[in-house]
């Protein structure tokens, strides 16, 4: 290889915690330095280079103008754009305000609103053309890696998009829906975590956001078999992706 | 073969002499959530579970495998076999799960051998130990799996009051209990396996009719009970299937396994592995290009069924052994014994 392909990564509206996630590759880290020139990274480096790239990591949702031409301009010098999360994908956890009407939601933070100027909260897709998705919030370094790995190899990542439930049986978990009576989102939820949470006798929250292909309506009757509320139920398929198509319905649309 | 009997008070005595050649596994919990796990000391046994979460299928075709390594060197290529010829002993395991590793084996040897799974079998014994506590789903003396067991073990046990009988099914397994201090087994022993089992059998409540289902099956590819399992629910009670793949990760004769390749960042060396997969997830009828051929959920339950009805692959390899894992884990409380009689026309919805 002549010259190291560019990374860039950048943090629109989210925690960082998916840049914190990348960070944390600290045992690979040099030899990912060693594949790649990571040239715009302002959480980490003092000098960035913003002359365009080979691969941006975009983390964050979009919900201001600002942030909307920002994105339109990093897409314009970027080769393949990475949505890198569940905020850039479909606006993850900032995009609950949603179903609070904009000035309510503003004005429960801010005394004077005249300054701010914000819009509801997309994933970067709403505004610009997304080459891949790494799913999670945060996105699972292992992921981050496989699709590093695969730009380089010019081959289709593996990144699975199976249930959570399929990692809960590798790991011999019995059921929290069946055996728990427990409201888990597993069933619908995309894998990559590893079955964390049901591991550890917790229900799944979601935070993967949808797999491929799921059933909500078929989940939310089985929840609500169980004895769940609406308004509960609902909680559930808005906190990490209700502006996905998949979960919409069911979170309220 | 050779019968004993061994108080379960000494049982400890059985478990330390198979300890000494082997790692034992068995089952670590009561009731039907257990699991087999390692057994170090006779505290972490429970002879007495229902069932478990994954089938004893885990030792011999695991959820994740490293197959072979591979590197490229000086423009090379040299691959190394991963060998698993750790020798273990399962402890306990129930007659439909002895019977669905028969047919593993046979799937992983008769049209093609394949050596991961029996490198892994041949290093095993099996002890098995006869029901005497049926699970609330389980339909084994349909399939003709159990309650009881007369092949496929190399030590059987069956609960018989205060004491188990010992039954010795290969050499192995004689000379596992050479040297222990066994009484042999009396008439009156066989006489109180006999009675339990004919009590257990009377316990078992789910049945499933097997005459002609293959083909019932295969005659019933357009059935509504498919659209309705996989969109409407309704199915005696059942909820709209949730493509999960629950069933069949925990069905202990789905074989079904992806393989794939995982490179290390020096770009010229990695592993092939493989991966327990399912049919009932989209991905698996995916391919080149990204055309499907079971795209909808109600092909792939339908898939799935069909395996389990002896109709899939010619029925010569996979179908059904009626542990009702699959039963018991469905969030959306499918049921297949009940789908079985859908499709006779027997039973009004």
């Amino acid at each position: 290889m002549n010259e190291k392909p560019k990374i860039a990564i950048f943090k629109f509206t989210g925690c960082a915690g998916c840049q914190l996630e990348f960070l944390h590759l600290e045992e690979i880290f040099l030899d990912i330095l060693e594949l790649f020139d990571i040239s715009y990274w302002v959480m980490v480096k003092r000098d960035n280079d913003e002359t365009g790239w080979d691969i941006s990591l975009v983390e964050g949702g979009i919900s201001t103008p600002e942030e909307i031409e920002e994105i339109k301009q990093i897409r314009m010098k970027t080769k393949f754009l990475v949505a890198f999360g569940d905020c850039a994908i479909g606006g993850c956890i900032p995009s609950i305000r949603n179903w609070t009407p904009q000035l309510d939601a503003e004005s429960q933070v801010y005394r004077d609103t005249s300054v701010i100027q914000s819009t509801k909260v997309f994933g970067i897709g709403e505004y610009v053309k997304v080459d891949a998705i790494l799913k999670g919030c945060p996105a699972h370094r292992d992921t981050i890696v496989e699709l590093l790995k695969s730009a380089l190899l010019e081959i289709r990542p593996r990144l699975r998009q199976h249930p959570v439930c399929v990692e809960c049986k590798f790991r011999d978990n019995a059921c929290l829906i069946t055996s728990k009576k427990m409201a888990c989102m597993g069933p619908v939820t995309s894998a990559g975590c590893g079955a964390i949470c049901p591991s550890l006798g917790r229900e799944c929250e979601g935070c993967f956001g949808p797999m491929s292909n799921p059933n909500t309506s078929a989940l939310a009757s089985i929840f609500k078999d169980l004895g769940f509320n609406e308004k509960d139920i609902k909680r559930k398929f808005r906190k990490y992706a209700g502006m996905s198509p998949e979960f919409r319905k069911e979170a309220g649309h | 073969m050779n019968s004993y009997n061994i108080e379960k008070k000494d049982m400890n005595i059985l478990l330390d002499r198979f300890l000494e050649d082997y790692k034992v596994f068995g089952p670590t919990r009561p009731g039907a959530d257990s699991t087999f796990d390692e057994i170090t000391s006779i505290k972490q046994l429970h002879l007495d579970y229902t069932s478990t979460v994954l089938p004893p299928k885990k030792f011999f075709h695991p959820p994740k495998e490293t197959l072979f390594s591979f590197e490229l060197k000086n423009d090379k290529f040299t691959t190394k076999e991963s060998i698993q010829d750790k020798k273990i002993l399962i402890l306990g395991i129930h007659p439909c799960d002895v019977h669905a590793i028969l047919k593993l084996d046979k799937f992983f040897s008769t049209d093609f051998s394949d050596t991961y799974y029996q490198n892994r079998r041949k290093n095993t014994v099996l002890v098995a130990i006869n029901c005497v506590e049926p699970s609330e789903h389980s339909f084994c003396s349909s399939m003709g799996t159990g309650p009881y067991l007369d092949e496929g073990y190399d030590i059987l046990l069956t609960d018989i009051g205060t004491k188990y009988l010992v039954e010795i099914g290969s050499k192995t397994g004689q000379k596992l209990v050479e040297g222990v201090n066994l009484r042999k087994a009396t008439e009156t022993d066989f006489h109180e396996k006999e009675r339990r089992l004919k009590l257990m059998e009377k316990k078992i409540k789910k049945f499933m009719n097997t005459t002609w289902l293959p083909r019932i099956a295969r005659e019933n590819l357009d059935h509504e009970v498919w659209l309705d399992l996989g969109e409407h629910g309704g199915v005696d009670g059942s909820f709209p299937c949730l493509s999960c793949g629950s069933c069949s990760l925990v069905c202990p004769t789905c074989y079904c396994y992806d393989v794939y390749d995982t490179m290390d960042l020096s770009l010229i060396s990695g592993t092939r592995n493989r991966e327990l997969d399912s049919c009932q997830l989209l991905e698996y009828g995916e391919v080149a290009l990204g055309d499907n051929f079971r795209r909808d959920r109600k092909d792939r339950i339908r898939h799935w069924m069909l395996c389990k009805f002896g109709a899939a692959a010619g029925g010569k390899n996979s179908s059904c052994v009626g542990c009702g894992r699959c039963i018991r884990v469905c969030p959306s409380k499918i049921d297949l014994t009940e789908v079985a009689k859908v499709i006779r026309g027997g039973k009004q919805r």
